[in-house]
C-alpha cells in the first residue's frame, strides 16, 4: 500500500465556502476515516476479543497499526468553517470565537444574543 | 432461587433482547460492535459544494441558451480598457527563439 496522502484527495474540490490547504487536508482525513471506519472497528473487535487465538489478535494489531495515518480518528481536528482556524472553535456553530462574535453581532446566527444585565 | 435456574433466566433474557450470553465474563470485545459509526457525522463537518452559477451556465450552454454573468462581464470590460491603455497581457511566445529575443531586449 502506498503511503501517499494524495490518494484520499477528491479529484474535484467538493467544498463550498472558505477553503484553504489545511481545511482541505482535514476534510480528506474525515473522508478517509469515514471510508475505513468499519474495517478499523472490525480490527479493534478482533484485538479486544480474548477468545480469538493470540496469533490472530497480534496480526489484527499489526494491521491496524499499519493502516494509513489519515484513517485515524485522532487526526481529525475541528476547524472553523468560515476562516479555517483550528483554535477555539465552537462545536455547535462550527465557528471560531472571532467569527462567532462577528456573525452573532451581525445577526447571522439565529437565537444568539449579546448578554447584558 | 437455584443457580442453574438463574442462568437459564439470564440466557432467555439475552436471547430475547439479542444480547451476548457470557456467564464467564470473558472479554469478547462486544462493546466495539455496539458502538455507533462516527464517520458520517464527522465527514459532514464542512459545507459541501452546492449548485453554482457556473454549473447552471454549463448545463444551459449546450441547449443554446445564453446567460448573463455580471462579474464575468465586468472582468472582460476591465481587460478591454487595460488593452486600450496598452496594459494588456504580453503576447504568448510560441517558439524558443521568440522567447529568447524577448529576454534580450530587456
Amino acid at each position: 500500500m502506498s503511503k501517499a496522502a494524495s490518494m484520499f484527495r477528491s479529484k474535484k474540490l467538493d467544498l463550498s465556502g472558505f477553503v484553504n490547504t489545511r481545511l482541505i487536508r482535514d476534510h480528506n482525513k474525515r473522508n478517509a476515516f469515514e471510508q475505513m471506519e468499519p474495517e478499523r472497528q472490525a480490527l479493534r473487535y478482533m484485538i479486544r476479543n480474548t477468545t480469538l487465538p493470540q496469533r490472530v489478535r497480534a496480526q489484527a494489531q499489526l494491521q491496524l497499526s499499519q493502516m494509513h495515518v489519515y484513517t485515524r480518528p485522532t487526526q481529525i481536528k475541528n476547524r472553523c468553517v468560515a476562516s479555517g482556524t483550528a483554535r477555539s472553535v465552537f462545536r455547535d456553530f462550527r465557528l471560531n470565537r472571532f467569527q462567532f462574535r462577528m456573525q452573532a453581532l451581525a445577526g447571522e446566527l439565529p437565537g444568539v444574543k449579546k448578554a447584558s444585565w | 432461587m437455584p443457580q442453574p435456574r438463574l442462568l437459564d433466566l439470564v440466557k432467555a433474557q439475552c436471547r430475547i433482547f439479542s444480547l451476548t450470553f457470557n456467564p464467564q465474563r470473558l472479554r469478547l470485545g462486544n462493546k466495539i460492535l455496539r458502538q455507533r459509526l462516527r464517520g458520517p457525522a464527522l465527514a459532514a463537518w464542512y459545507p459541501r459544494k452546492t449548485v453554482s452559477f457556473r454549473d447552471l451556465q454549463n448545463t444551459y450552454k449546450p441547449l443554446g441558451l445564453t446567460t448573463f454573468d455580471e462579474a464575468e462581464d465586468d472582468r472582460e470590460e476591465a481587460i478591454q480598457i487595460a488593452k486600450l491603455r496598452g496594459k494588456g497581457r504580453p503576447k504568448k511566445k510560441r517558439t524558443a527563439a521568440e522567447s529568447r529575443s524577448a529576454k534580450k531586449k530587456k
